[in-house]
Order: C-alpha cells, then structure tokens, then sequence
C-alpha cells in the first residue's frame, strides 16, 4: 500500500514537474545532458575491473573508472612502474608485463601458474609476483608456488626466492613479496613444516631469515615501521584469515576491523588506511578498505574491482 | 515407504523463492498523457481523462491499481531491477560509468545506455514484459527524445567494464523507442518480444538527438529502471527432468544437503564427476556417497572425475555403481530421456580428435534421432573458476556436440555454479548453433573462488549447494538451480533446442 501511494506521488509529482520542465524549455535553450563525462583526475587508485587494467580517482573511487584493454589477473604500480600478471592465453602461457605510466610495455618475463600475487617497490624499481603451480588455495593441502623476484634497472632476474635456501626442506614455499624502501630489503612469507613465516629477505645477498610465525601476504607501510598481512586464525587457514598489522620495533599485533576472511595481500593507501579485495558470491569482487590501527569499520572503497594500487 | 510428490513440491518452493527475491507487483497505471509523457512507438496519446483520474488521489490509484490486479489471479507479477546498468560516451572512449546513479542517452556526442536483467523464479507464459525508466530530476534530464531500445546478444558484459571502446554490439530486436521524455517522471516501453521467460536480458538505448535525455541508474534506488513481467501459471507440464551436480560427496555436510534435495526431485540424477573424494575409493563410496546420493543411485547415470581416478582405473567408482557407468574404466555411454539424447563422457581418458572415446561419441550422436542432445563431463571447457583452467582437451568431444547441433553441456571440476550463453567450440557467443554450458559443481565439496570472469558468463555463485534442475521439454529445457535448504540463491531459465 505505501509503495502504491508512493508511486502515485511519484506519478503526481512527474506531472507537476514535467509542467514546469517545459515551461522552463520554453524560456531557454534546451540545457544540455548533464551526465558526467570526461576522464579521473587528480591522485588516482589503480585496480582491475574483470581483469582489465584501470584507474579511478583517490577522491571519487566509486565514480568513473579509465578501463584500460590491458589484461592483468593481478597488477600493482608505483613510481610509474606498473607489474601486470597477465593471464594465460589460448595460445600463448601467461607472464609478468612490466608497463610504464602510459602502459607501454618494458619488460616481460615468461611465467608458468595462475597469478596471485603482484608488488612494486616504492621507487618503481623492483617488482616481485607469486603464482600458483599446483593446487590453487593457501587454505588447501598440496599447493605449491613460484614467487620471483625482477630489478629492473639492473635486469637481475630471480625466478624462484627457493634459490635463496640452498638447503631447504622440500616443502618450502615462498609467496606475497614486499619491498622496503632501499630496494634491496624485502619481507615475504616462507611456508615449510605446516607453518607460515614472515621472513626477511636481502636481495644482493640472496638470503633470508625467518622474523615470525603465522604471517601470509606481507606488505611493509609507506613509512617503514608495520607490516600488514593475513593471520591465519589460530594458525589454520582453513579457518579463514584476520586482517593484522605487526608493528616491527615492538612486534605488537593488532587485528584489523574487517573481521570477514581476507584471502589477499593488503596495500597501503598510505600510512594510516590499508585496500583488499573481498569476493562476492557471484564471483564479483569489491576493494575494501579499513584503517590500519585496528581502529572503524571496514568500508567498500571501489566496487566491482580487485587488485589496488595507489597511484600518485 | 512414503514418497512426496517431489516434483510438486520443488516447483512450490521455486515459486515462494521467486516471491522472495522480486519486490512486490506494482501494475503501472495508464500511461499519463499529454505531450510530455509518451510511451511506446507510436507516441499515441492516452485520453486526457486518465490523466485526470491518475492524479486525483493516491487512494484512487490505488483501486486502479487492485482492480487490474483481479483478473490476474491466475498470474504473477513480478519486478526485477537491472543486474547492471551503464553508459559509455564516444567523448571519453575509455571511461566507464557502471557506478554512476545516472545512465545517459544523446546523439553528439553519443552516449549509448546498456541495462541488463537476471530474470528468474518465473513460471508459465510471460504474458507481460515492460521496461519502466524514469528520467533524472536535474536540469537537461529532458529530451525531445528518449531514445531508441534495442535488445543486445552479448548479455554477459559487465557494469564497470564497459566502456565507448568495448560496448557490447547492439545487435539485436528493436524493442521500440520513446518521444520526447520530461524531467523526473517515469517512462514504458514494452519488451515482451524480447523477455519471455527466465534468462539475462540484455537492452541498449540510443539516441539521435543533440539534447540527450538522462535516467536514473539501478545506484539510485526508488527509482531504478524496473523490469515488469506478468506471467501465467500455467500448470508445468510433466516433461522428464534430468537433475544432479558434480563434486559430491566428502566428510562434510554438504552432499547431505543436496542429497536431501534429491529426495522431493524425481527424474534421472547426473553426476559431473568427484563423485567421492579423496581418492575414489570404495572405501569412500560407501562411508560418504552410499548415505547420501547413493539412496538415489537406481536412477544415477554417473561421469567420474579425477577423484575417481586417484584409484587406479577408477576401479572405486566402476565397482560401486556397476555397469550403469558403461564399461569399466571405458566410462562413457548415452541412453535416451523423453525427446532427448544424452551422452555421459569421460573427461579423464583420452578425448583427441581419433581417440576412441571421440569416434564413439561421432557415431552415436549420428545414429541418435532425437531431436535434443545433453552431455557431461568432469571438466570444464568453459569456466571463470580461480582454481582449475579451462580445459582445452576437452575441447574434440565438445567439437563433435556442435558438429551434431547439440543443445547442452554440464561440466563440474570447479566447486561453484556458473551458466555461460550459447557458445561455439572455442567460446565466441553464438546464438544460432551454440551450446549453453553450466558448471555444476556445487554438489557438495567446500567452493572454489572465482577469477577473471570469462565472456559470455551469464551466472555464478560460489556460496550455496545445490543441484541444477533441468526439465527437458519436447523441444528446449528449463534449468533451475536449487539451492540447499536456508539459501536462497537461484538461477532458472529456458533454451530452445536446435
């Protein structure tokens, strides 16, 4: 019954206005449509729509998106530096594109497995990527990846963080590769025994060394000192993942508001608010964002898109 | 032993489902008159004595309302609003719209609307079919023309993919078009051509006018554009139903929760392969199949997956169901439903073009004169799953279906649900001689995510059990997902055979 009225005030109101409307026309030319064109502007998020490389703005994340006809199953950007998994193709396996700001390839790198992981240091120097090669779920037994890592000013290629431990178990997986800001530090998770490490790695010196237990999908702040990841809860992922952030001086965790499992590697939008992608029931995904002090709520911040970057 | 009428009592449930998920009925009046509301092609004008009844008071139209609901007693009404809605505009050819709250139409420079329908839970003859826009309430939302509406093949585009540069072709009916349209008002145009049954249905709107007209977009709310469908309940015939899933049965509950479906479905039960996990064997069947869908196994016409076969020669799954599985460790053979030939293929032996498994299937599907054929197999051809590819050496038994104007494939191997539209063997959209393919792989195991979602998917879900239910007609057949009991995820629709 309240839909009725209301439709019938909709109706009247229609009427009313719709008089007026040509009474205006009448009095001027007619206005033209006012829908929003143009392109983003300003500071701008990178992210996937569906697989396709775009961009929205910082400020109006939800409003027009530029949908590049790159192809990407993952990407991230910084410093002009874009990485782009792309997806395998009918004729062709999938690899690791590194774009410039423009989009213009640089640099590929063959690769074998399904994408899952992408990173850039915050000069745009080093990029780093994490695929699966058998089994396809961090939450299952059996998987294996392949996380390697590119310095693209020297050409240095490592095509599996496994080189870095000569004598490792034979269950050893690395994934979800974050730089620090020397470009030679890096932290990334080390998985042997049933147990997930964050470790730290040092490039030059093709080595690491385990920090902490139960750390998946690091990703180091903008200014150093935390790191935000995935804790699988009570140390099994198949009971889904917590959102944390491990502060480095004081090795205090703080779990994050978004209290549904996050089966990704968050990135900072800056030095206070972490982005992550969340999957719908259809298949969907939506970027998220919750502050990283444990602190709000967490808050769609671009729908229907998965894999953000902040750009400049 | 007490058996329900199980076809009955699923086609209760889907009904009370479809209530659940469409908003109430909400018959549009007559359309207002004058020269500033028009509806339809022809801008013909209604007579300015429904306008004044229109606007004398709410409660009158709310009698218009009820009395045009008392001859439909026998139908349903039902209002979707858009699964997605867009615009793209040839002066910003890469930007995408998807999120706004408005989707414009103009002729320079072009803007070009796309919205699209996730029709479900519809029973019987759609006997009405109408699209209701209404117009922004800002300045310039009027136009001397609301524009062109034009049905599109491409259903599978996504809200915040497209863009000037890849819109989807606009291709297909003319569905008709609107004259001059005001600011902030509700407009009709009639699409029962285009939408007679459940399905995705895709419209684009055009304009060759300079000042273009801009709607509210499905970000707006109450005023979202609607999709009205009025059908009749017309009794569903007893045509035979082929019913089942794929990825059933482990330790957990969920292959309990779709064998309980089973019990009030009748009809032959499919299997799309991983019967039992982990390895297939008859250990395996009989600790977690045989108590679920085993009490259904006398009319189970099973296909192994790659669980079946971690037992060497599958020799779990061909002992546990006998020789209703074709001969053993061979695993494929067809048998005949009603109108229709249907072929269960073994996705796990050799499929190339020559093997023995793709010659057989050649020559049975010559020698079938049946009007309609359905196949399936463990491994999906066609799949936006995250965790297993598409399965390219499937691809000459799929050939050979085609080659054959088959109508229907089901995959599995993926633990989710997914309908692609009609496709050829290398999965371009076609609409004359595709085949429409379903992974049903929700049967029971934990789900799978999704990946980059693949053209031409029209459906997916990864949240909810069930089975696809599907009602082979003489000449088509109507699928329907069934969810598992307290979920409500559903998905239905119906395709003409070749």
């Amino acid at each position: 019954m309240t839909t009725r009225t209301r439709l019938a005030i909709t109706a009247l109101a229609a009427i009313l206005l719709a008089a007026v409307a040509v009474g205006y026309t009448k009095l001027s030319a007619a206005p033209e449509s006012n829908v929003a064109a143009g392109g983003v502007i300003g500071p701008r998020l990178q992210v996937l729509s569906n697989g396709r490389l775009s961009t929205v703005s910082r400020t109006d994340p939800c409003g027009p998106r530029e949908v590049s006809e790159q192809l990407c199953d993952r990407a991230y950007a910084a410093a002009g530096t874009v990485a782009c998994l792309r997806p395998v193709g009918a004729l062709k396996s999938g690899e690791l594109a590194v774009l410039d700001a423009e989009l213009h390839e640089q640099r590929t790198v063959p690769l074998t497995g399904f994408p899952n992981r992408a990173r850039v240091s915050a000069s745009g120097r080093m990029v780093a990527w994490t695929l699966f090669v058998d089994g396809h779920s961090y939450a299952a037994n059996g998987f294996s990846t392949s996380t390697g890592i590119l310095d693209t000013r020297t050409g240095a290629l490592v095509t599996s963080l496994e080189e870095f431990v000569p004598d490792r178990a034979a269950d050893t997986n690395f994934w979800g590769v974050t730089f620090a800001a020397d470009d030679n530090r890096f932290y990334a998770t080390m998985s042997t025994g049933g147990h997930r490490y964050l470790v730290e790695g040092d490039f030059a010196a093709r080595s690491v060394k385990p920090v902490q237990d139960n750390v998946e999908c690091p990703s180091l702040s903008p200014d150093g000192t935390r790191i935000a990841y995935k804790a699988a809860i009570d140390g099994d992922p198949q009971r889904g993942w917590r959102l944390s952030v491990l502060d480095l001086a004081t090795k205090r965790i703080t779990p994050l508001a978004e209290t549904r499992s996050v089966d990704d590697q968050p990135a900072w939008l800056d030095d206070h608010d972490v982005a992550y992608g969340i999957q719908r029931g259809d298949g969907v995904n939506d970027v998220w964002t919750v502050p990283a002090d444990g602190t709000g709520s967490a808050r769609v911040l671009v729908p229907e898109a998965n894999s953000p970057a902040p750009l400049g | 032993m007490r058996r329900r009428n199980g076809y009955a009592a699923v086609h209760r449930m889907a009904v009370r489902g479809s209530s659940g998920r469409a908003h109430a009925s909400l018959p549009f009046p007559e359309p207002l008159s004058g020269n500033r509301k028009r509806t339809g092609m022809s801008g013909r004008r209604a007579p300015l004595a429904v306008l004044a009844v229109t606007v004398l008071t709410a409660t009158a139209l709310t009698v218009v309302a009820s009395s045009d609901q008392l001859p439909a007693a026998q139908a349903a009404t039902s209002t979707f609003t858009p699964a997605a809605d867009t615009f793209v505009d040839s002066s910003a050819a890469g930007t995408n719209y998807g999120t706004s709250g408005q989707i414009g139409v103009d002729g320079s420079p072009t803007k070009r609307a796309f919205l699209k329908f996730a029709v479900s839970g519809t029973s019987g003859t759609v006997t009405s079919a109408k699209l209701r826009i209404h117009t922004d309430d800002v300045s310039g939302a009027q136009s001397p023309s609301g524009g062109a509406f034009r049905a599109t093949t491409n259903t599978s585009w996504a809200e915040t993919g497209v863009t000037w540069n890849s819109q989807p072709a606009i291709d297909g009916a003319s569905l008709g078009s609107l004259g001059s349209v005001a600011r902030n008002a509700w407009y009709e145009v009639d699409v029962t051509s285009y939408v007679t049954g459940n399905g995705t249905f895709s419209i684009a709107i055009t304009s060759t006018s300079s000042d273009g007209a801009d709607y509210d977009s499905r970000e707006s709310g109450t005023t979202a554009p609607q999709l009205v469908i009025t059908s009749g309940t017309t009794p569903p015939p007893g045509d035979p139903v082929l019913v089942g899933a794929g990825d059933i049965a482990d330790s957990g509950s969920g292959d309990s929760a779709t064998a309980a479906l089973l019990d009030n479905i009748g009809g032959t039960v499919f299997t799309t392969g991983d019967n039992v996990y982990e390895n297939g064997t008859s250990g395996e069947f009989n600790s977690y199949y045989n108590p679920t869908w085993g009490r259904h196994k006398a009319r189970t016409k099973p296909s192994p997956g790659n669980h079946d076969y971690n037992t060497s020669g599958a020799s779990g799954y061909y002992g546990y169901f006998g020789s209703v599985a074709g001969p053993s460790g061979r695993g494929y053979y067809s048998y005949d439903i009603g109108n229709w030939h249907v072929v269960s293929l073994n996705s796990n032996i050799s499929m190339s073009a020559g093997s023995a498994q793709e010659q057989w299937l050649r020559a049975d599907l010559a020698a079938s004169t049946k009007p309609c054929t359905a196949a399936y197999w463990h491994h999906p051809l066609f799949t936006s799953g995250a965790n297993h590819a598409p399965s390219t050496a499937t691809r000459p038994l799929f050939q050979a279906l085609y080659d054959n104007n088959a109508d229907l494939v089901l995959f599995g191997h993926n633990h989710q649900y997914e309908r692609f539209a009609p496709q050829n063997p290398t999965g371009g959209l076609d609409t004359a001689r595709g085949i429409r393919t379903f992974v049903a792989g929700m049967g029971g195991a934990s789900h799978y995510g999704f990946g980059t979602i693949k053209p031409n998917s029209e459906a997916r879900n990864n949240d909810t059990h069930g089975v696809l239910k599907l009602t082979l007609h003489s000449n088509s057949f109507d699928w329907q997902f069934v969810p598992e009991a307290g979920r409500s995820y559903t998905d239905s629709g119906s395709t003409n055979c070749h």
